[in-house]
């Protein structure tokens, strides 16, 4: 191991202040009356601090609804593609057949696809359903972004499970679906949490589906609700900083509450197959 | 209802019927044999999961197909669409637009993140938070990233503008989102802050399994730290970092929330890229077929990507 020197802080605190100051502007002007955000000189701290913007996005706006539709479509989508990818995800790692390797190289290259090469037909196919507009459409789309990640994730998760802990199952008879619900499931259960977290963050923050499936003020989720504190002519700053704080809470508390896990299985993924 | 959950029906229907088969009589016929040979077997796991890609992601890639060779009424009018979106002065600037802001972002994450990668990899106190708080751009909602950017490059009361004009850096307020050749580097600068945390972090992995051995080698050989970091470091990097850079583009032609969220591709499309196009040229412009022939384009060229980074990501992981 290298020595430990000073100056290795320096570079350290260049580099915590490029990723950490937007964020620590973005809560300060979510203090700030209309006055002092629009105020020369800038104050580096709110002279007078005020919750008047986060009273007005919490009660005088569409964000607790649109936090709400976030959240159902985050939860719908990341449970729906759960629930599929356990079994896929159980074939993949347990069985030899012919074709495997290319059904999982497909699988990849879906996590992979942009999602912009997909609005305009799954517009038209939304709309040929009738679920334009819905809640549900939202979800099923969604299932393109969080299904191919999660069988990709619990194949692997699966495969590092030794199998000698199922053969004592097999050879009693017991069939490949009870053993998956009864053993693999309880024994990937933390990859499982991963995976789910992964899986709605993915989903909380998308933003290009659900601004070209979901424009009706009933079903916005929070990402495309934020543009309505602008008008052409007007942005109300200070509410739009309120509710980005409130959009990242959730995501900053997964995140930091689990911050070993996500780096974690970030660098194992980047160096492991 | 949906295609997908149709085949689900279907798919648990013929599965209970399946299970009845064996304990009627013998199985007869082939179907019947096929199904009782296969109910442990690998088809019936992964059918239901394949089937709703199948449904979410094939379908649309065919129905582009079509649509991308047919007019609004659903009439055959061959490459006209591809020809039509191909001349388009849009389509032209679009492309380049997507050229510099995934090249140039590119350049710098790769800088920017094996610098920080580096400094990551330290010891140093608190390192663990320190790697935490470095990922925090990268995790936070890109929407969120787009307006509190949007917010600092404010012309009047932005802080960007006020602090370079109380250092004399500018006499006048630069007009960061508005001014057509600043746009496009202002919106790269953003997405470099937003991706280059990922590069730090695949980048620290990459360092951490570098063996310590050619370090203690090179230590006994009397090398400064420059030249661990040139002859040992970055030579070592070199195949994370190749796969990271098709990653890199993948996201990269794909970013559609910071440049929408900020410009909307404007002013007069300076800031368009392909992928807001197709949005565009579908929601703003209603011309279905005409998104659909670049959306087909588009898909194929990002395909050439994909299939680049599994190729060389499986050839690196398996060494």
């Amino acid at each position: 191991m290298k020595a430990r020197s000073p100056w290795v802080y320096l570079p350290v605190l260049i580099l915590l202040a490029i990723t950490v100051v937007p964020f620590f502007w973005m809560i300060v002007s979510s203090f700030k009356s209309l006055a002092e955000l629009y105020h020369i000189p800038i104050t580096w701290l709110p002279k007078q601090a005020t919750l008047a913007n986060y009273q007005k996005v919490l009660f005088d706006s569409n964000v607790p609804r649109y936090f709400w539709n976030s959240t159902i479509v985050s939860l719908g989508s990341t449970i729906v593609a759960l629930i599929f990818a356990t079994p896929a995800a159980y074939g993949f790692s347990r069985f030899e057949f012919k074709g495997r390797s290319v059904w999982q190289m497909l699988i990849l290259m879906s996590h992979l696809l942009p999602s912009a090469a997909l609005i305009v037909p799954l517009y038209i196919f939304l709309g040929y359903l009738n679920l334009l507009n819905t809640l549900i459409g939202l979800i099923l789309v969604y299932l393109v972004l969080t299904l191919p990640l999660a069988i990709w994730m619990l194949t692997g998760y699966f495969k590092s499970i030794p199998v000698e802990l199922e053969e004592a199952a097999i050879i009693d008879g017991a069939s490949r679906w009870v053993i998956l619900l009864k053993i693999m499931l309880p024994l990937s259960l933390p990859g499982i949490v991963v995976i789910f977290l992964y899986s709605f963050v993915a989903t909380w923050n998308e933003f290009i589906f659900a601004l070209s499936f979901a424009n009706d003020s009933s079903v916005k989720t929070l990402p495309i609700g934020l543009a309505e504190f602008s008008t052409e002519y007007d942005t109300d700053w200070g509410a739009i900083m309120a509710a980005s704080v409130i959009m990242s809470l959730p995501i900053a508390a997964i995140f930091l509450g689990l911050q070993k896990v996500f780096v974690g299985g970030m660098m194992s993924g980047a160096t492991k197959g | 209802m949906s295609d997908a959950a149709t085949a689900m029906v279907q798919t648990e229907a013929s599965s209970k019927a399946r299970r009845a088969q064996p304990e009627a009589a013998a199985p007869r016929g082939r179907l019947a044999r096929y199904l009782a040979a296969h109910k442990d077997g690998p088809t019936f796991f992964i059918l239901p999961a394949i089937a709703l890609l199948a449904t979410f992601i094939i379908y649309p890639i065919i129905s582009t197909l079509i649509m991308s060779v047919t007019n609004g009424n659903g009439v055959f009018v061959g490459a006209q669409n591809y020809i039509d979106i191909i001349e388009s002065d849009r389509t032209a600037r679009a492309t380049m637009n997507t050229v510099y802001f995934v090249g140039a972002s590119i350049i710098l994450q790769l800088i920017l993140g094996t610098a920080a990668g580096i400094v990551l990899n330290e010891q140093f106190r608190g390192q663990a938070i320190v790697r935490a708080l470095t990922l925090i751009p990268w995790v936070i909602p890109g929407i969120v990233g787009a307006m509190t950017w949007a917010w600092m490059f404010h012309t009047d009361y932005g802080v960007i503008n006020y602090v370079l004009s109380s250092w004399g850096l500018i006499d006048e307020p630069v007009r960061w989102l508005t001014n057509p050749t600043i746009v496009l580097p202002a919106l790269t600068a953003v997405n470099v802050w937003k991706m280059f945390p990922f590069v730090a972090i695949m980048v620290l992995a990459g360092l951490q399994s570098i063996p310590v051995s050619l370090y203690e080698a090179a230590k006994v050989d009397g090398a400064t730290f420059r030249d661990e970091v040139i002859y040992i470091t970055l030579p070592q990097l070199r195949p994370i970092l190749a796969s990271i850079t098709l990653l890199l583009i993948i996201a990269g032609v794909n970013s559609i929330t910071i440049i929408y969220a900020m410009t909307k591709g404007g002013p007069a499309d300076r800031s368009l890229i392909t992928s807001i196009q197709i949005f565009v040229e579908a929601f703003q412009y209603f011309n279905f077929n005409q998104a659909s022939a670049l959306s087909v384009l588009f898909f194929l060229v990002s395909t050439l990507f994909i299939v680049a980074h599994i190729w060389l990501d499986g050839r690196r992981k398996e060494r």
